[in-house]
Formats: structure tokens, sequence, C-alpha cells
């Protein structure tokens, strides 16, 4: 990032409005640098869970291993609280406050659902996930003016919903993998939006 | 006739710190000071002159064990920030 030593001169107008303006584009880019970060996090945790679920359904048979789902929340959390920590005194603006907002709603629409889902229909789970997941990240594109984001979100939403109609059994874990690449591909779109 | 430009804002750093807060919900001064890029002292004198104008709340407190000085933009320092932008961008169409 560009840094500005700023000293008490006296200013003209058009320096006024200059300062004021680089000044605002900075702390916006150092605030949504670090949103950049979670969606990565998120992505890379989503990506390895996948994975390990596919690895054990496809080993033993048993589709028991999707509960696992269930930790994911639990453990991104755990690592969200320990960046917010290091993270203390980035301040949240408009942008980064409705990121968290939108993730925040998904994170609990996800756990309701797939709560409810795993007694009365449990094959609708995956669809319900990829559906909230791509919704979500489309927002995020929406509120960060990126189409990218926006397109990405959308194909992943509806293409990944539709693909489980045609893919059956453990492989369908495989459409999470392509959720938790397109979180990190959104962190680093973000991230090089604003570096 | 062009309005007068507040001398208090019309001044490098103090604008530099309302613009930060002006997008922020509040900041921390370490956050301010790396984002300016000033010095620690320089940057509490013109952060009290800010807040001795009801621009700014100053909360002082702790995060931890360590020290957290909280800056937040008031209302009164909203209505002056934007009355700034509004008189640099008469100062300017009437400069072309």
């Amino acid at each position: 990032m560009e840094q500005t030593n700023v000293q008490n001169k006296e200013m003209t107008a058009q320096e006024s409005l200059d300062l004021i303006g680089e000044m605002l584009n900075n702390s916006r880019k150092s605030i949504l640098r670090t949103s950049a970060k979670y969606f990565t996090m998120w992505g890379i945790i989503t990506a390895i869970s996948s994975l390990v679920i596919y690895f054990l359904w496809h080993h033993t048979g048993n589709p028991k291993w999707n509960f696992l789902w269930f930790v994911l929340p639990l453990v991104g959390y755990l690592i969200a609280w320990f960046f917010g920590k290091r993270d203390a005194a980035i301040p949240q603006n408009l942008v980064s406050k409705q990121l968290g907002k939108v993730w925040l709603v998904y994170c609990i629409f996800m756990v309701a659902l797939c709560t409810a889902l795993a007694f009365i229909a449990p094959n609708y789970i995956a669809f319900m996930v990829i559906l909230l997941l791509g919704f979500a990240d489309c927002i995020s594109g929406v509120l960060l003016k990126n189409w990218p984001v926006i397109v990405g979100g959308f194909i992943f939403g509806v293409g990944g919903t539709v693909s489980l109609f045609l893919i059956k059994g453990d492989a369908g874990e495989l459409i999470f993998l392509v959720g938790g690449i397109i979180l990190i591909l959104t962190g680093l779109i973000i991230n090089r939006q604003y570096r | 006739m062009l309005p007068k430009l507040d001398p208090l804002l019309h001044s490098e750093l103090r604008l530099a710190v309302m613009s930060i807060l002006s997008d922020v919900d509040q900041a921390d001064f370490s956050y301010i000071k790396k984002q300016t890029d000033a010095t620690s002292g320089n940057l509490s004198v013109q952060i009290d002159k800010l807040s001795a104008a009801g621009y700014i709340t100053v909360e002082k407190g702790f995060k931890g064990k360590m020290p957290c000085t909280t800056c937040r933009i008031t209302p009164v320092g909203i209505e002056a920030f934007k009355n700034y932008v509004k008189a640099l961008k008469k100062y300017i169409s009437v400069g072309k």
C-alpha cells in the first residue's frame, strides 16, 4: 500500500480534495484486504473438508461422514477468532460490515437448514448449501461492485445445484471442492482489486 | 463570495484524520498513525484539537493489557467535514 506521510502544512483546495480521496482510498484498501483474508480462509477450510469427507465416504461407503460438515463452522470460527485478534486494530467500514452480515446470515441459514434436513430429507442438504453459498458469494460481489465475483457466485450456485442432479453418490461431495475454490478465488480477486 | 474554509480542517494531518474517520465507525490511534505515517506526538496534538472542537470523540481504554485510544467522528464533525468538502468544490469550480 502506498503510505502517505502527512504533515501540518497548509494546502490548496485541490490538494485538500486529493488528500481526502487518497486517505479514503488507502483506508478502504486496508479494510477490504482484511475481508479478503477471511474469504480465502473459509475457501481453504471448505476445500479441505470436502476432500476429507469425500475420501472417508468413498473408502468406507458410509455417507454418515457428511456429519463432519457440522464441524466446519466450528473450526472456521476458531480460526477467524484467532485472525480477528490479530486484526483488532483494523476498523470496519460500511462494505466490510455488510459482507460480515451476509456471511453470518449464510452460516445461520446453513446450520439451521442442515440440522432440519438431516432428519427429514438428508439428500437435499448439499443442494441447499451450494445454492446458499452461491447466493452469498453473488451478494458479496454486488456489495464489492465486482463482476467476476457476481458471475462466479451465480455460476456456482445455479451450476452446482443443477450438477448435483447429474452426479450421484460420494462424487457429489467434490462440488464443495469447487465451492471452496470459488471462495479462495473471491478472496484473491478482492485482494487484487484493493491492492 | 467564496465560503471561508474551516481552519481546523484546513491542515493536512487533521484533514487526513477526519477523512479516515468519516468512512469507519471508529478507529484506533495505531491505525490512524499507520495510515497517515505521522509521529505519535504530532498525531496526539492534532487529535486533541479535533476533540476539543467536538469533531471527534476520544476514548482511552485497554485491549487486553495494552492501552488503546479509540477515535470516532461526531455528528458535528460529519457536518463540518461535509461543509468543508462543499467549500473546496466551490473554490475549485471558481478557479476553472
